[in-house]
């Protein structure tokens, strides 16, 4: 139908508004998606669901639908229902920028929440920060994503690879020895991990020999195996993730080379091991929470995973899913103080945040650092809990860091997070 | 020379593991003249139901789990061996029955069908078996390490690149010694002359298919202790399983089996010397190849070429 007073059709105007909408569209500054105070909170969640990480993102993503199911049944926040959109970003940078581009522009997500591989939260944190968007990411390692990647959207809530490498390096010199070789995936969560693994290296009298790069989607390590066999090194440090770590787990294995030499593993993800046989489990790894941990509220917490989830294959929650719990249940309960879905202001609720021990399950108090918007918190070592019969309980926690002990002074040096005024601001 | 002789051992070792994935997507693609992309589904699948028959854990609390894992790994094993291709064969005999409808069309209808199937089965492992983990436990006799050379080998790998010897050679034994190969590579040549002798096209194509699936299936059983199983390893098989055909030359049986541990060659000596390109390194060689050779190692001349 066409107007006759303006010549112009509805179908024209109907395409000019929205190519109008689709140039003013939603990234300009002080955007407001939906005026309406009952509308739902719309969350993104940006987990992979296939690919290197498929079975992390799952437990990832378990991990946030329970805090965002728990809020909700307390009424929601500011009175609103949580909602979820949840897009598979493959594992893949790429596929991350495109999702995240997605969930803010077309689903209207006011937050996003979730990663595993650095690469892919890196690439989501860049397209959060054009337009605004707070950006949890959940369970990425590398310190590069607290460092030279950081961005005021942005916080990180997995300890990163030079938490655990602090952890470890010091005490694995004294007890094995000082010529080390370093297996390293080749993505930056590995180089920056291995990165941090040599300055400690040098830092407390160790030789790194020589380092192994390993292309991601590697299914023989043979190779490498014998490489590190022909260099007899006291100590391997191993940064290796997702399911190249359980190919490596099950050749190292194979080969019974899981104790001599010394197997350091920078992080131990629970979705990378949980029902492998012990003896895959070898060597001294960090996490940053264990199911079996003896602290108030841990049980309560397993109940409660089991009750939500009682077909999963996984019985009992690990660290990833408790990361991804407890950066949505921060971001919800930082909404409610702020009283506003405004991201300026929920960021400054976080910038600080200090999260009693007690609450997070852990043994030492737990903050958010203003400056780097990586939480730190305790780091435990573990190893392989071979005194039990409980095919559950495969950690012996060995010990635990204070999180001032082990902070990742590179990352906050190469940190300059965005002023406000250059973030956009919007409410939901 | 004392360095780099473990790394061509363990090149030829690993080409002939890559051979052995490779043998039932270059007897599909030889034989049918279709790429079948859930050649890594059907690998998956019978790994998965070795899986099955190697864990009574799998099988539940029953009384049948219980008994069943009393019966000595060893024997669960050569169950397993034989379950798995099968449990594989029946999936691809499902989906010959699919692809019936595409022959004589585009190539691009099979791709799609069997590309879709791929995803089903992915799919339908995550469904049945979960998304976890699994662990294929191997028996005692060629599990572990062993010396030799000063270095540590893993005693099953080489029980795998043994038993892919064993079946290259049973493969080959079937289609150049019996009469049943014969009227496979008849059909392959000349379907119409075999059907004017009588045969069944169709059921032929229909053990071809199945034949080619339980190969895959087999690789699967034998593989996944070395690779770990999850649902989407198929993703991880199917990549090298192609590159692999194409550098032997499509439809060629020992082109797949050089080109194979060619790649096997070439990532285990680059994984010693320059591991970071060793993923990279079956992809370059892939490049050189074609690039001087268009139709692969062994590939036959193609009518318009000069």
């Amino acid at each position: 139908m066409t107007d006759i007073r303006t010549g112009i059709s509805r179908r024209g105007l109907l395409a000019g508004g929205a190519a109008g909408a689709a140039f003013m569209g939603p990234w300009t500054h002080n955007r407001v998606y939906a005026q309406a105070t009952d509308k739902p909170i719309k969350i993104g969640i940006t987990s992979d669901a296939s690919g290197q990480y498929a079975n992390s993102g799952a437990s990832d993503r378990r991990g946030m639908m329970m805090a965002i199911a728990e809020a909700n049944e307390r009424g929601g926040v500011l009175g609103r229902r949580i909602e979820t959109v949840h897009l598979d970003t493959e594992t893949t940078p790429a596929t991350g920028s495109r999702v995240a581009e997605r969930l803010i522009t077309r689903e209207e997500c006011g937050f996003l929440i979730g990663a595993v591989s650095s690469g892919v939260a890196n690439a989501i944190s860049q397209v959060a920060q054009k337009y605004g968007t707070i950006y949890l990411n959940t369970n990425s390692s590398s310190p590069t994503e607290s460092g030279e990647n950081c961005h005021r959207v942005k916080f990180v809530w997995d300890g990163n690879g030079t938490n655990f490498a602090k952890a470890t390096v010091k005490t694995a010199i004294e007890a094995r020895g000082k010529r080390w070789m370093l297996l390293t995936n080749d993505y930056v969560w590995g180089h920056n991990t291995a990165a941090s693994t040599k300055a400690l290296l040098a830092e407390f009298g160790g030789e790194a020999m020589d380092e192994i790069l390993v292309p991601q989607g590697t299914r023989d390590f043979s190779a490498a195996l014998l490489s590190i066999q022909q260099a007899k090194p006291d100590v391997v440090a191993a940064a290796i993730g997702g399911d190249d770590q359980k190919v490596l787990r099950q050749q190292v294995a194979q080969l019974g080379m899981g104790d001599s030499p010394a197997w350091i593993n920078n992080q131990q993800d629970w979705p990378d091991v949980y029902g492998l046989p012990l003896d895959n489990l070898f060597g001294v790894f960090g996490t940053t929470w264990y199911y079996k941990l003896d602290l108030p509220g841990v049980a309560d917490f397993v109940q409660r995973y089991q009750a939500m989830y009682p077909d999963t294959s996984m019985r009992v929650p690990g660290n990833v899913f408790y990361n991804g719990y407890m950066a949505t249940r921060e971001l919800l309960r930082a909404v409610e103080r702020a009283g506003t879905t405004n991201n300026i202001a929920v960021i400054k609720e976080l910038e600080g945040l200090r999260m009693p021990a007690a609450e997070r399950m852990q043994h030492h108090d737990a903050y958010i650092d203003p400056n780097t918007h990586q939480v730190q918190q305790t780091i435990y070592l573990a190893t392989a809990n071979v005194g039990t019969q409980d095919p559950d309980d495969m950690f012996e926690i060995l010990s635990w860091s204070d999180p001032d002990a082990v902070r990742d002074l590179d990352a906050a040096a190469k940190c300059t997070l965005e002023p406000y005024e250059a973030t956009p601001t919007y409410e939901v | 020379m004392t360095l780099l002789l473990p790394h061509i051992l363990n090149g030829l070792t690993l080409g002939l593991l890559f051979a052995m994935i490779a043998l039932g997507f270059t007897l599909i693609v030889g034989v049918m003249e279709t790429i079948n992309l859930a050649h890594g589904s059907l690998f998956a699948l019978g790994a998965y139901a070795a899986a099955t028959i190697l864990s009574p854990a799998i099988l539940g609390d029953t009384a049948f789990a219980a008994w069943w894992g009393t019966l000595p790994l060893g024997t669960r094993y050569a169950l397993a061996l034989v379950v798995g291709p099968a449990v594989a064969a029946l999936a691809g005999i499902v989906l010959e029955l699919c692809l019936r409808r595409t022959y004589g069309k585009a190539p691009l209808y099979g791709l799609l069908l069997t590309f879709g199937a791929a995803l089903v089965i992915e799919e339908a492992i995550r469904i049945a078996w979960g998304s976890g983990e699994q662990f294929l436990q191997v028996p005692a006799v060629i599990n572990g390490p062993m010396f030799m050379l000063g270095l540590i080998y893993a005693k099953y790998k080489l029980f795998a690149a043994g038993f892919a010897i064993l079946a290259i050679f049973a493969v080959w034994l079937f289609l150049e010694r019996t009469p049943y190969g014969a009227v496979i590579k008849a059909g392959a040549h000349d379907s119409e002359m075999v059907r004017a002798l009588g045969y069944d096209i169709g059921r032929l194509r229909m053990l071809v298919f199945a034949l080619g699936a339980g190969l895959a299936g087999l690789a699967g059983v034998v593989m996944a202790p070395i690779w770990g199983l999850r649902p989407h390893i198929g993703i991880d098989v199917v990549i090298p399983a192609f590159l692999i055909i194409v550098v032997g030359g499509v439809g060629s049986f020992w082109g797949a089996v050089v080109s194979a541990i060619l790649v096997g060659l070439a990532v285990g000596i680059s994984g010693a010397y320059a591991p970071a390109w060793s993923m990279m390194s079956m992809y370059i060689l892939l490049v050189l190849v074609v690039g001087l050779r268009a139709r692969g190692l062994f590939g036959r001349k193609s009518q318009l070429e000069l």
